[in-house]
């Protein structure tokens, strides 16, 4: 679904169109389905914390701007932000040591992300780090891995990773906004 | 470089970077979820980071297919309650009522064409000492929530109304300040559960409530 077309049906999900919310569910569900399975690991809480996404974005279209992103981003934004939250949850709850590390090898062959200017921008600037730092980044964002998990794959301690990721973060911001 | 060395302003950066790439536990995004309630400039951090990294998104794949919307639809748009409780009956008596229901609808709208809709009390949510107590009533598609006792949570505190259909999570219609609550949501079917939480100021950030549970209403067979 381009752009565009997500935004436009956020904003008539917005004024209570339920024809918008089915086309925006159909034209979407795939990506968010991706996102939740990838983080969460598991189909049944996938599907759950799915069910949550839409209808969070039925509750929340109102706020969307559009100014401040596309529409797709936005959907994925809010489906990421519930699937972590789950999995934070889950940890707390079973005091899971968090998902297996895969080891930095399966870290930093993972496939290069495909083609748009952002994509580019975002992986020319990743470039920038040192690898390590460019896989935590990519890890966390994909796979929704905390800092504790980070440190568990990195052979490292927790402020270290912790320091180390926020340095990162600070260079990727000026690589970004340039 | 360490924690200590950031600026105030490099600190907020990062706080709002860690919570976009959701690298902190469960408590740390929480504070950082009141946080942008309370302080719209770090708020706007947060988007700004939410921009920078969606380049990312890229990288999840699309999932098998899977096909809720009929369950997502039920929760946020439930039958009206006589479709509701009248489904899975026989076919013969679902045609009879088919019929009914047109003529009671042909009779209702020439009734709706001569006077506005009047408010039908839906639900009276009530301490047992009815020293706070919210009425629920519909305006055709609409619902309005009237505090009709008692006072507003404490300050930093709100509360938050929840529909809750049988055996699923609960779902937010919105919060109780001190102006009535409109939301368009049909009347609950009977069974449902309509229940108040205390939330911190701005709701609930999970979605589900997380302060206690004070007031609840089941809609009774007869609403």
């Amino acid at each position: 679904m381009s752009d565009d077309r997500a935004a436009d049906l956020i904003k008539r999900c917005a004024a209570q169109d339920r024809a918008a919310f089915r086309a925006l569910y159909r034209g979407s569900v795939a990506k968010l389905m991706g996102v939740m399975l990838r983080i969460l690991k598991d189909r049944a809480a996938a599907e759950d914390a799915l069910q949550e996404a839409y209808i969070r974005i039925w509750q929340r279209a109102g706020s969307y701007d559009p100014a401040k992103g596309p529409g797709m981003a936005w959907l994925v934004a809010i489906a990421r932000n519930l699937a972590i939250d789950r999995l934070r949850a889950r940890a707390e709850t079973l005091n899971d040591p968090g998902p297996v590390a895969t080891g930095d090898e399966a870290a930093r062959t993972q496939a290069p992300i495909p083609a748009p200017e952002e994509v580019c921008r975002i992986g020319d600037c990743l470039a920038t780090l040192e690898p390590d730092g460019a896989a935590a980044v990519r890890h966390a964002y994909l796979d929704g891995l905390s800092y504790l998990d980070l440190a568990a794959q990195h052979g490292v301690p927790l402020n270290i990773m912790r320091n180390r990721l926020r340095h990162d973060l600070l260079k990727l911001r000026e690589c970004l906004d340039q | 470089m360490t924690g200590s060395l950031l600026s105030p302003r490099e600190h907020d950066e990062v706080l709002a970077a860690e919570h976009v790439l959701g690298v902190a536990d469960q408590s740390e995004r929480s504070a950082t979820e009141a946080r942008m309630r309370a302080d719209p400039a770090f708020a706007a951090l947060v988007v700004a980071w939410e921009r920078r990294l969606a380049g990312l998104n890229d990288g999840f794949r699309h999932g098998p297919s899977t096909d809720l919307l009929p369950r997502i639809e039920a929760r946020l748009f439930p039958l009206p309650a006589v479709a509701a409780a009248k489904a899975g009956r026989g076919q013969g008596l679902l045609r009879w009522l088919a019929g009914m229901a047109v003529a009671l609808a042909l009779f209702l709208l020439g009734i709706a064409t001569l006077a506005p809709p009047r408010p039908v009390l839906v639900a009276t949510l009530a301490t047992p000492d009815h020293r706070l107590a919210y009425e629920v009533r519909s305006f055709g598609p609409t619902l309005r929530v009237t505090r009709t006792a008692g006072v507003p949570a404490m300050e930093g505190q709100v509360h938050e109304l929840w529909v809750i259909a049988p055996d699923a999570a609960p779902v937010s219609l919105g919060l109780l300040d001190a102006r009535p609550l409109e939301v368009d949501y049909p009347v609950p079917p009977p069974g449902w559960i309509l229940a108040v939480s205390i939330e911190p100021e701005g709701g609930s950030a999970t979605g589900l409530p997380t302060g206690p549970l004070i007031l609840t209403a089941r809609l009774g067979d007869s609403t």
